[in-house]
């Protein structure tokens, strides 16, 4: 029987889990989103707006929620087109910004005061969200529509010259990327039972990039170890007292120093599977 | 190898004799407190004030010859961190009861988790209005709603300043501020019959904006008798001083989260009114005994500032704990792992029924909505101290 603290921090690992592979699929086309925050915003909204008040199922809301995320998505994803590198990074903290200022002054969802009534979900359900997203980024992985994501993120304009749709590609990145952020925001409000502006800000998108550039920004699985470990690692490292998140950017620097790829990569998950196989 | 082995089992054995024998003598009552991010002040004198505690309860010979022993826990003023120590301090670390959180935000993740494990949470600080109340029967706040507070300090500086008309400037990231400047005050001095000259568009920042000249201008050009600033006291340092600096030397009304020793030094020519139930320079015996008290500890405290003063919600901690401790000793607390339903609900029943606590500010017991009902101070800062102005009571009726 897992302890109520680690089922509450396994929780959380599913949802940032979630939120970190919402970055991944928009980063596997070369695009950096530093706004993913805001789409869980949207989703935690939607979904709780559907449940408290149409009194719909968590199910069905957390699938429409995704679908209001994705359109926006695609919608902020056609102007983010012309921008590249750091400069779609900043316009998309800047999306971010404007949701949650959005959120601060909408009245109708409680504005700065936040929003109640949602009820609690299990830890299995948050998981069983998780795996599944995770399940059809494996089979994503494996299709020729990541071959075509990846041509994008290596050389766009040579993706574009061998007839590739580039802006079907990259908009529908940043449709599903919407769209799993806001499953993860719509978790995170059913997990935590009460919603504000303020937990969707900067910090939660950078947490989301840091995942996965922790965990290991080449593969899904990768998303999955870099919240394990933003999660539990600042728990675990307690004994330091106020020295904690000191000692937890001193850990980040140092892996990322010796494993600038993240944590997990091909060759080590082929070496994990090898050894496995073998015995 | 075998050795080794061996020698850890042995250990691991002696380590969980000693800990089963220690868990029958101790009373083991959890705290949040945010000791790091940005309220890591308020956090580590809150830390400090409850070790000194920890001391002077063990030192007086405990809690019915037990050892209280406080379990102590960041929560960096993140809400999901909160809740998380929450579930390690009723779950795992088997406490009585918990003090803390100190924000409205992470009390609303936290206070449904308290009615979810049956252990009751007591915030320090938090004074949004209503989050106890939605999450009894657990959940209880030593702290009074800033709309109470307002409805005595409006009429106040109102009558002191003459003020007919006020403009409103506020830290719209943070949800009690916000609360404050746009629905609070903006009420209260409506129905005083004060004008809210930007009621419908009341000037914003962000905390950690360093510059707010900007706001400032803005907030001059308005040309009020009087301004409300809704935020924390490190966010309205910045306020203060820029006012200063651009001349608008116009009185100053805020909730709570104004009190504070560095606000009264930013600009000691403008007056600032605030209600308090708790001032470092207070005057009574008890509240002079724990300023001499927990002063010197704060002051010699690292990472702490050197001329640092004990605040109101070290004072509330101080009383949360105080209450678990007097509940444990009066209401048969057996401490024993099989009594840990029965002994939680003891202190829930304690808390609910407490009459005439003996708190700094005067007795103490808890409402309906599990919030304080306790004396404060409406308080001027001027000149470099805090004065107390008016003395009222956030009972609906006005009985204390």
């Amino acid at each position: 029987m897992m302890s109520t603290y680690y089922a509450g921090l396994f929780a959380d690992i599913g949802i940032l889990f979630l939120g970190a592979m919402s970055v991944y699929i928009i980063l596997a086309t070369g695009q950096l989103s530093l706004g993913n925050a805001g789409f869980m915003g949207i989703g935690a909204y939607v979904a709780s707006f559907l449940t408290v008040e149409m009194h719909l199922p968590l199910t069905a809301a957390l699938v429409a929620s995704a679908l209001v995320a994705a359109v926006i998505g695609v919608i902020v994803g056609f102007p983010a087109l012309r921008l590249k590198g750091i400069y779609l990074a900043i316009a998309t903290l800047g999306f971010g910004e404007v949701v949650r200022s959005f959120l601060l002054n909408f009245d109708r969802m409680g504005g700065a005061g936040g929003f109640h009534g949602m009820k609690h979900v299990s830890l299995e359900y948050i998981w069983t969200w998780a795996g599944l997203i995770f399940l059809l980024i494996v089979m994503l992985e494996r299709s020729r529509l990541w071959l075509e994501m990846r041509a994008v993120h290596d050389d766009e304009t040579a993706a574009n010259l061998v007839g590739l749709n580039t802006t079907m590609t990259k908009v529908g990145a940043f449709g599903s990327g919407a769209a799993v952020a806001a499953i993860s925001g719509g978790l995170f409000a059913h997990h935590y039972v009460y919603i504000e502006p303020g937990n969707f800000g900067f910090e939660r998108s950078i947490d989301f990039v840091l995942a996965v550039i922790l965990g290991g920004s080449t593969v899904g699985a990768g998303a999955a170890v870099g919240a394990a470990l933003l999660v539990l690692l600042p728990e675990w490292l307690r004994f330091l007292a106020d020295w904690r998140l000191a000692a937890f950017g001193v850990l980040l620097v140092l892996v990322l120093l010796t494993r600038r790829q993240g944590i997990l990569d091909r060759p080590l998950l082929d070496k994990l599977r090898f050894r496995r196989a073998r015995s | 190898m075998l050795e080794i082995r061996k020698f850890l089992i042995g250990g691991l054995l002696t380590a969980a004799l000693v800990s089963g024998a220690q868990a029958q003598n101790q009373v083991n009552i959890g705290a949040i407190v945010p000791s790091s991010g940005p309220f890591a002040e308020w956090g580590r004198t809150n830390t400090v004030t409850l070790k000194m505690l920890e001391k002077q309860v063990n030192d007086a010979g405990g809690v019915n010859g037990a050892k209280l022993n406080i379990i102590i826990l960041d929560d960096a003023a993140k809400p999901a961190q909160a809740a998380n120590n929450m579930r390690k301090l009723a779950g795992d670390d088997k406490v009585l009861a918990v003090a803390g959180p100190l924000t409205s935000s992470a009390c609303e993740v936290t206070f449904p988790i308290a009615n979810e494990l049956k252990t009751v949470a007591t915030s320090q600080a938090s004074s949004k209005p209503g989050v106890a109340k939605a999450n009894r029967p657990w959940a209880f706040r030593n702290t009074v709603d800033e709309g109470i507070l307002a409805n005595t300090s409006v009429p106040y500086f109102n009558k002191t300043f003459g003020a007919k008309s006020v403009a409103i400037i506020y830290d719209a990231k943070d949800a009690v501020s916000t609360s404050i400047a746009t629905r609070i005050m903006p009420a209260a001095f409506t129905s005083a019959g004060v004008k809210v000259l930007n009621g419908d568009s009341p000037i914003s920042f962000n905390t950690g904006d360093l510059d707010v000249s900007a706001q400032v201008t803005k907030l001059k050009s308005l040309n009020p008798d009087g301004i409300v600033i809704g935020a924390d006291y490190s966010q309205a340092v910045t306020v203060l001083r820029e006012m200063k600096r651009q001349g608008l030397m116009k009185p100053v009304i805020g909730g709570t989260p104004l009190i504070s020793s560095a606000i009264l030094k930013a600009a000691p020519e403008i007056p600032v009114i605030a209600p308090a139930t708790f001032y470092a320079t207070m005057s009574t015996p008890k509240a002079k005994k724990f300023v001499a008290d927990l002063q010197p500890l704060l002051r010699s405290a690292s990472g702490l500032p050197k001329d640092i003063e004990p605040s109101m919600y070290d004072a509330n901690i101080y009383e949360i704990v105080n209450m678990y401790v007097d509940a444990a000793k009066k209401s048969g607390i057996t401490g024993k792992p099989g009594d840990l339903e029965a002994d939680r609900t003891k202190i829930r029943d304690y808390m609910a029924n407490l009459k005439g606590y003996d708190g700094f500010s005067g007795p103490i017991h808890f409402g309906e909505d599990g919030d304080a009902i306790k004396n404060f101070f409406i308080v001027e800062g001027k000149n470099g101290a805090w004065e107390t102005k008016v003395t009222g009571c956030s009972a609906a009726g006005g009985g204390c």
